[in-house]
């Protein structure tokens, strides 16, 4: 029963809720689905310009038109980046969560730390990695000579440039993941431990058997977080190499053909569409897999 | 349960290397902010011999930062504000069943989570606002902060489960007394969302200050520069004046730094809230 009188009135909050409603269609849901639709036409960034339907003309051109080579290329980098972060990143996360757990002293301060490169955002942190990698005057080229006798381009390296971008995406967001699982390694009740250790259970198998079934929706939070994360962004890309020595992923042709590309809309909403279709995939089958392990206790 | 000694000194040192690999190249920033360029080029990573502090001055007017920074509180101030009180005026009704389908509703603004990037239309629509208005649309202070405040995202989905935790019978009290619907939201409800809302005023306001890409794509001109893109075009001015452009990171980040040491507490509460909501 609605408490703020009667007539009329009943329709103040409806009223009101129009406001967030009209800003999500405009500005999210709308150009959500119309990405879709555009996805099958040949519309461009030219306004009042004639608009056809070519049918999956455009989702061919994202495979198979001229600069197909370096399509697939990005296609190749963001399944390595998405799949190197998303375990990289959760394991690292999931060894440190482990580790802070045990009651370590100035555990808090350790949490801080590692999740400060989130507060420092992505213009920051590309910087001091930038600083740091730097090929004539960085300290880990240093450390490289003296370990190795070798030096290394690192950002405008064809071969490593990639590389070094996952490293500091993980570096960025390991912090992240670790809050999360840490979350879920303090539900674990205890006294689970100390039956096993009646039991006669190592360290590993109380991991395994105890800690790891009950940190599972941990497990699936951050893992859905890693693979959305891990195919979507490109502001890590765009703030380091700019695309340049072979760094671009999907997520960064979408942007870069709307952006600074031709006038043609078709073939990057083609693309966007094509990059939800491999999100879905991934995150269904994580979801399925990671289910299973749940358990409740 | 026993605890292995040796396994508890791995343990810290595991953490010890960790905090370096954190740690270091922060340090790295400020040691060589302070340096003169010369002598960074004779020793880039030896401590400071001379320490210069000129060099913040020459960033803070080189960089024209101060212009960039009021346009980051500017974007940052108005935008959360903006998003909490929307996703108030949405998150109430829903929470509390006052409009038709309220769980359709509270579905369908759960979609936008997992849209469909919807970057290109988006870029055309603000094209072609700006063209029709002057004011508003891409390039536009006012065009970015409506594109960034949302009633739909995570503050919305916390702020739902968190006002159906507020007794409903309050409702009723506040409406047997005749106070209307808005003055109920804002001097009753609002003050009991106090621990949520500074929960999403966090995630918000990082999200907005961090922007990297909106504007990059929704604010070219050198006006409407936030601080973020004002960073990257010192870096784009000062290639590889390192001592400079590290000034420049730490005039950027201290504000962030110390805000991250005070808010820390709810930070780590607010992220954690948001990633298992989501």
């Amino acid at each position: 029963m609605y408490p703020f009188g009667k007539g009329m009135a009943r329709y103040v909050p409806l009223l009101l809720l129009l406001i967030p409603f009209a800003l999500y269609v405009v500005f999210y849901f709308g150009p959500s689905v119309l990405t879709v639709i555009y996805s099958f036409t040949d519309v461009k960034n030219i306004p009042g310009s004639p608009v056809k339907f070519v049918g999956l003309d455009n989702y061919y051109d994202v495979f198979f038109s001229g600069n197909s080579g370096e399509r697939w290329r990005s296609i190749t980098n963001t399944l390595i980046f998405m799949v190197v972060v998303t375990i990289v990143q959760n394991g690292a996360a999931l060894f440190i969560a482990v580790l802070i757990n045990q009651r370590l002293r100035g555990d808090n301060f350790y949490r801080a730390v590692f999740f400060m490169p989130v507060v420092l955002g992505v213009s920051v942190v590309s910087l001091i990695w930038g600083m740091m990698f730097d090929p004539l005057s960085g300290p880990v080229n240093m450390l490289y000579e003296w370990l190795f006798g070798y030096k290394d381009m690192f950002f405008a390296s064809f071969t490593h440039a990639f590389g070094y971008i996952i490293f500091v995406q993980i570096w960025m967001y390991m912090g992240y993941s670790m809050l999360i699982f840490l979350s879920g390694l303090q539900s674990v009740p205890k006294d689970l431990y100390e039956a096993g250790y009646i039991d006669g259970t190592t360290k590993w198998q109380s991991f395994r058997h105890i800690t790891f079934p009950l940190i599972a929706s941990s497990f699936t939070v951050n893992m859905l977080l890693s693979i959305i994360g891990a195919m979507s962004t490109f502001d890590i890309i765009l703030a380091t190499t700019d695309g340049r020595f072979n760094t671009r992923t999907m997520a960064y042709d979408v942007y870069k053909e709307t952006f600074r590309g031709s006038l043609e809309m078709g073939l990057p909403s083609a693309l966007s569409v094509v990059q939800f279709l491999m999100i879905l995939v991934f995150v269904v089958v994580a979801v399925k897999q990671m289910r299973k392990r749940e358990v409740e206790y | 349960m026993k605890k292995s000694k040796s396994f508890t000194i791995l343990s810290y040192a595991v953490i010890f290397v960790l905090l370096i690999l954190y740690i270091a190249p922060l340090i790295l920033v400020l040691n060589v902010s302070l340096k003169s360029y010369p002598e960074y080029l004779m020793n880039p990573i030896g401590l400071v011999k001379e320490i210069q502090w000129s060099n913040y001055v020459d960033a803070w007017t080189e960089g024209n930062f101060a212009n960039y920074f009021i346009n980051s509180m500017i974007y940052t101030v108005v935008a959360t504000v903006l998003t909490i009180i929307v996703s108030v005026l949405g998150a109430f009704p829903v929470a509390r069943g006052y409009v038709k389908w309220s769980g359709f509703i509270y579905l369908f603004f759960l979609l936008s989570q997992f849209l469909p990037n919807p970057m290109v239309s988006q870029y055309k629509l603000m094209l072609s606002l700006r063209e029709n208005l002057d004011f508003f649309g891409y390039d536009t202070k006012l065009g970015y902060i409506i594109l960034k405040t949302s009633g739909t995202g995570v503050v919305f989905m916390l702020f739902v489960g968190y006002i159906k935790s507020i007794s409903r019978d309050l409702d009723e009290a506040a409406g047997m007394d005749g106070s209307g619907y808005m003055r109920y939201l804002f001097q009753m409800i609002m003050p009991l969302m106090k621990p949520v809302i500074a929960t999403g005023v966090i995630l918000t306001a990082i999200g907005i200050w961090n922007d990297f890409v909106g504007p990059i794509m929704y604010l070219p001109s050198k006006v409407n520069y936030p601080i973020t893109f004002g960073l990257k075009e010192f870096k784009g001015q000062y290639g590889n004046n390192w001592p400079l452009l590290a000034c420049g990171i730490t005039l950027v980040a201290a504000p962030l730094m110390v805000l991250y040491s005070f808010i820390q507490k709810y930070l780590v509460d607010g992220a954690l809230a948001g990633a298992v909501k989501s």
